[in-house]
């Protein structure tokens, strides 16, 4: 029998304690849970988890020191449960060290989605599979090719310039994961670009008139309103 | 204690203080130009009694109508009236005209700061009035989604042994459809106390692209009504405007769910975006039955509010005055109308924003 990854749920509601408990060992997951900060701490410590769960509103802890604490001695993904008007928080905790969010309320599909995509990204480039193999990362109609370094739709070279091609190969290697604008800024402009979100969108009107049908209907490549990107997971 | 007290009944502002320079000023001049052609100075008492009574109203509190009162006194005493220039204790009636300046001055301090308290206390009256109103309205339109909820999810754990498959999976959907518009209300509730002045919420402003908000309102609403087609329409070139993302997404997604509830027959909206001169406009279009005629008018405030309540017409209501409390909250407009070819087009607009892109200075406007 294979080995299920284990998941810390830290959530002090009882009821969606017991949802997500469910709806997780229904798919093939191990759970365990927590119900305070401390809790949380404790058994991260003991048990190991592959994956936490980390509800930002535990009652005895603020969660962005639950994350810091947690990332002083571990890489282990944390996957954040924000409320939808968060922005601030969702950025903070991702600044802080989290892998990932989901917003209350979230269906099990995006739930399941999300733990899949944060645990696949630990596992590391070892086994980022196809990708690191042959340096091509393929969404549906959607090749990034690394060597190349060119992106393709539908077979087509989609002519981008030298930052959009650094955007969209970043997003790529982050597939499924939210990149914050910050984040991607500091990637691509040095650790010293300014705060200007507003260069990066731009760059991205400009990526998806490019390689999307409608650019209000993205296929590719997602806005998170008020925190970041995403870009589709690969293929396998 | 007792600085709190002499804080409320003399309050200082210097708008308070200018006005009183400026009455007693224009009374000290009026005086001064009488003068020479009035050989009386029967006027002088009149005009600075009228003076210590304008700035008694003019002002708040206690502290400038009085200390008009002294001015004038002095004033009328040494300035204008003979001996010119001197204190003269000896005028006949003296001591009344102080009297009577004092009295008139604290007199009409009292009854301005009267009337007022009641104005503010009517004012917040009334707005204590629509809080409760709104309070009734959502939890009257609360219980029967969630009296909806408990019988089915009820019916499934107390009989499930004799439903069938389908009866379960039609019960357990209708309470999570319920469930799910019960969590859009809440967000429209706190999109609302978002920008409820009074709590010193604000706006989070910040240059959006058109596409991004919109392309997130959609697939938003998709999850919830993934059979409703949306068009979208934007113009080519990208588009930023300056606005609160949440906020804007919210008023979308409520005209879209709108759209979907109250269209009855419709299937489509069109979204489409329009960039003029000095406003974006935004439209949500749908191909259903339209507007009744009779709500038209009054689809964005209370009484529209209600009447679509009493209709049955669960949502549309609420829904349409947190859109247009968050539209005039950007400085926008919205409106409504029936189109010609048929179904319901709604309409809002936002102001261009000041700041094109390059800047980094994006402050938080209230």
């Amino acid at each position: 029998m294979a080995l299920r990854p284990k998941i810390l749920v830290a959530e002090d509601e009882e009821r969606i304690v017991g949802f997500i408990s469910a709806v997780l060992t229904a798919n093939g997951y191990d759970v365990i849970t927590a119900g305070s900060g401390k809790e949380t701490r404790s058994m991260l410590a003991s048990h190991c988890p592959d994956l936490v769960l980390l509800d930002l509103g535990l009652p005895d802890m603020d969660g962005m020191d639950i994350i810091r604490s947690t990332r002083e001695w571990t890489q282990l993904p944390i996957v954040v449960v924000t409320a939808r008007d968060g922005e601030r928080d969702k950025v903070a905790a991702l600044d802080a060290g989290a892998d990932d969010y989901i917003t209350k309320p979230f269906g099990t599909h995006e739930l399941l989605a999300r733990i899949r995509t944060a645990l696949r990204h630990a596992r590391g480039s070892a086994s980022s599979d196809a990708l690191s193999a042959s340096g091509i990362f393929t969404a549906g109609r959607l090749t990034i090719d690394y060597n190349k370094r060119w992106v393709l739709v539908d077979g087509e070279n989609v002519h981008l310039t030298q930052n959009e091609y650094k955007i969209v190969s970043l997003l790529g290697l982050h597939a499924g994961k939210v990149l914050t604008y910050d984040y991607i800024l500091k990637s691509i402009w040095g650790p010293s670009a300014s705060g200007d979100n507003q260069v990066l969108r731009v760059h991205m009107a400009n990526i998806r008139r490019k390689i999307e049908r409608s650019p209000a209907e993205p296929e590719f490549i997602f806005t998170e309103v008020g925190v970041g990107y995403r870009i589709v997971e690969g293929d396998n | 204690m007792l600085r709190r007290t002499i804080e409320r009944l003399l309050p200082f502002s210097w708008r308070d203080l200018a006005a009183t320079v400026g009455i007693i000023g224009l009374a000290a001049l009026l005086c001064a130009a009488l003068k020479p052609i009035s050989d009386s100075d029967f006027h002088v008492p009149l005009i600075f009694v009228l003076a210590v009574l304008m700035v008694s109203l003019a002002t708040d509190g206690y502290l400038f109508g009085v200390l008009s009162s002294v001015i004038a006194v002095l004033g009328v005493n040494i300035v204008f009236t003979y001996p010119y220039f001197q204190m003269d204790f000896s005028m006949t009636g003296y001591p009344l005209t102080f009297l009577c300046m004092f009295a008139v001055s604290i007199i009409t301090c009292t009854l301005t700061s009267r009337v007022r308290k009641s104005e503010k206390v009517k004012a917040e009256a009334e707005r204590e009035k629509m809080r409760a109103n709104l309070l009734r309205a959502i939890s009257h339109d609360f219980r029967t989604p969630l009296t909806g909820m408990i019988g089915a999810t009820n019916v499934v754990l107390e009989n499930g042994d004799h439903l069938s498959e389908a009866e379960k999976t039609a019960l357990l959907t209708g309470a999570r459809n319920d469930a799910e518009w019960l969590i859009h209300m809440v967000e429209n509730l706190l999109s609302i106390t978002r920008i409820d002045a009074d709590s010193g919420a604000e706006l989070h402003k910040e240059p959006q692209a058109v596409e991004e908000v919109l392309g997130e309102a959609v697939s938003r609403f998709h999850r919830q009504y993934p059979a409703f087609r949306v068009e979208i329409r934007i113009p080519e070139e990208p588009l930023f405007v300056e606005m609160d993302a949440t906020l804007i997404e919210q008023v979308l997604i409520n005209l879209l769910i709108n759209a979907a509830i109250h269209g009855h027959t419709a299937d489509t909206a069109v979204v489409s975006v329009e960039s003029g001169a000095e406003q974006v406009s935004v439209s949500v279009e749908d191909n259903g039955e339209g507007i009744r005629k009779e709500l038209l008018p009054h689809l964005f405030d209370e009484y529209g509010a209600r009447n679509a309540r009493e209709r049955e017409n669960r949502n549309m209501g609420i829904g349409l005055s947190v859109c247009s409390t968050i539209v005039k909250a950007h400085g926008g407009q919205m409106h409504a109308e029936n189109p010609p070819g048929g179904g319901a087009r709604f309409t809002f607009t936002l102001p261009h924003s000041a700041a094109q892109m390059g800047g980094s200075d994006y402050g938080i406007e209230t």
